[in-house]
């Protein structure tokens, strides 16, 4: 029963999450800091203004970074999810993640709604179709270490992973994918690099 | 058991230190013999524990397999090298393949795989099936009382017909569904 009690302790009281919930002091007059936390540098990228274009310069493509933190899930297994992504039309992306098996790939489709969504409100685009994915990455949250039991009252560590996802939109279709390096481009660049040798430290 | 909640952050490291010692300190219930907390639960390629002096006879009676066998077990020379990882690990076949089989049903226009039922579409026909069913157990009343004849759904407005004769007769108050066709 010690045992059950102290699992039941570890399970609910976390004390870095009670903490990282922000303002819990009744008492209004105290400003705390805002309720999300800490920008992230994905975040900020969205703020950055670009000065008004000449009237000569070809339409600059709007962008749309979006991201969510500490997913519950590992960023590894998010990671094949965001390499079958990249580069996808959003269409084809939530097509594709619809019918995926994966935890993650629910966490994000969602993001990507989010995203289009913001795309359409915020950022100026005129067709939600019209983006595609330019870059989507993911990243290690915060690790926590917990106990796993085991018989004969052994235990191991074990660690609880999260992850984080960042996705850039870009208006416009997707770029053509790049045709695979034949022998033959290998072959050219080779004899490129060799005739663009010169003689060092001679006149 | 009392915790101060805080939102400053000075104080949050200090809570968390207390609170590793507290873990630390609830946790003893391991018996003299293991390792100290946070060690490995178990070695890689010895016995977990070191036989008493009483079995040492029985051990000499039979052959020392035990012991021989150990020295038999694989294990990794070297470590793997990140960039060996990453071959095995960002190999094609391990990739996620891009599926092709993704349609649009023609009905209410939601993706669908080929060869699957419309996932839209299913749930709604589940929904009124339920609210069916409902009616049905209100009309049998309890388990067990299914009658031995056909059942007919029918919805405002709807008469039973010429055909319907013997069958039971479930209402539902509601316009007929455009997918659910009569007879």
């Amino acid at each position: 029963s010690g045992g059950s009690w102290v699992r039941g302790i570890l399970s609910w009281a976390q004390p870095e999450r009670w903490l990282a919930s922000g303002s819990l002091l009744p008492l209004s007059s105290i400003h705390t800091s805002t309720s999300l936390q800490k920008l992230g540098k994905w975040e900020k990228k969205n703020r950055i203004v670009y000065p008004p274009q000449l009237p000569g310069e070809p339409r600059r493509p709007a962008e749309i970074y979006h991201c969510r933190r500490e997913i519950k899930y590992s960023h590894e297994k998010m990671w094949y999810l965001a390499k079958l992504i990249k580069g996808m039309s959003i269409d084809q992306a939530l097509a594709q993640l619809e019918f995926n098996d994966k935890k993650g790939a629910k966490v994000i489709k969602e993001v990507l709604l989010e995203a289009q969504e913001m795309a359409v409100r915020n950022h100026n685009v005129e067709f939600k179709s019209n983006l595609h994915i330019a870059e989507s990455l993911t990243g290690r949250g915060r690790y926590v270490k917990r106990i796993r039991y085991h018989g004969k009252g052994m235990f191991g560590i074990m660690k609880i992973s999260r992850c984080h996802y960042f996705v850039k939109l870009v208006e416009g279709p997707p770029p053509p994918p790049e045709p695979p390096r034949t022998g033959f481009d290998q072959a050219k660049e080779y004899v490129q690099q060799l005739r663009s040798r010169t003689l060092v430290n001679t006149l | 058991l009392v915790l101060v909640l805080s939102p400053l952050p000075r104080l949050r490291g200090l809570l968390q230190h207390c609170w590793g010692r507290l873990e630390r300190s609830l946790l003893p219930g391991f018996s003299g013999s293991q390792s100290p907390p946070w060690g490995p639960a178990l070695a890689v390629q010895a016995p977990a524990f070191l036989p008493e002096p009483g079995s040492d006879l029985r051990e000499s009676n039979e052959a020392p397999s035990l012991f021989d066998s150990i020295l038999w077990m694989a294990a990794p020379k070297k470590r793997r090298t990140i960039e060996v990882n990453r071959c095995r690990r960002r190999h094609p076949s391990k990739l996620i393949k891009v599926k092709r089989n993704i349609d649009v049903c023609p009905e209410c226009g939601n993706l669908k795989l080929k060869h699957v039922l419309c996932g839209y579409c299913y749930a709604k026909v589940k929904a009124e099936t339920r609210l069916i069913r409902i009616e049905i157990g209100k009309k049998e009343g309890g388990p067990f009382n299914a009658p031995t004849v056909e059942t007919v759904v029918l919805y405002d407005g709807e008469k039973p017909s010429q055909k319907d004769e013997g069958k039971r007769i479930i209402e539902r108050a509601r316009k007929r569904p455009s997918w659910f066709v009569q007879n």
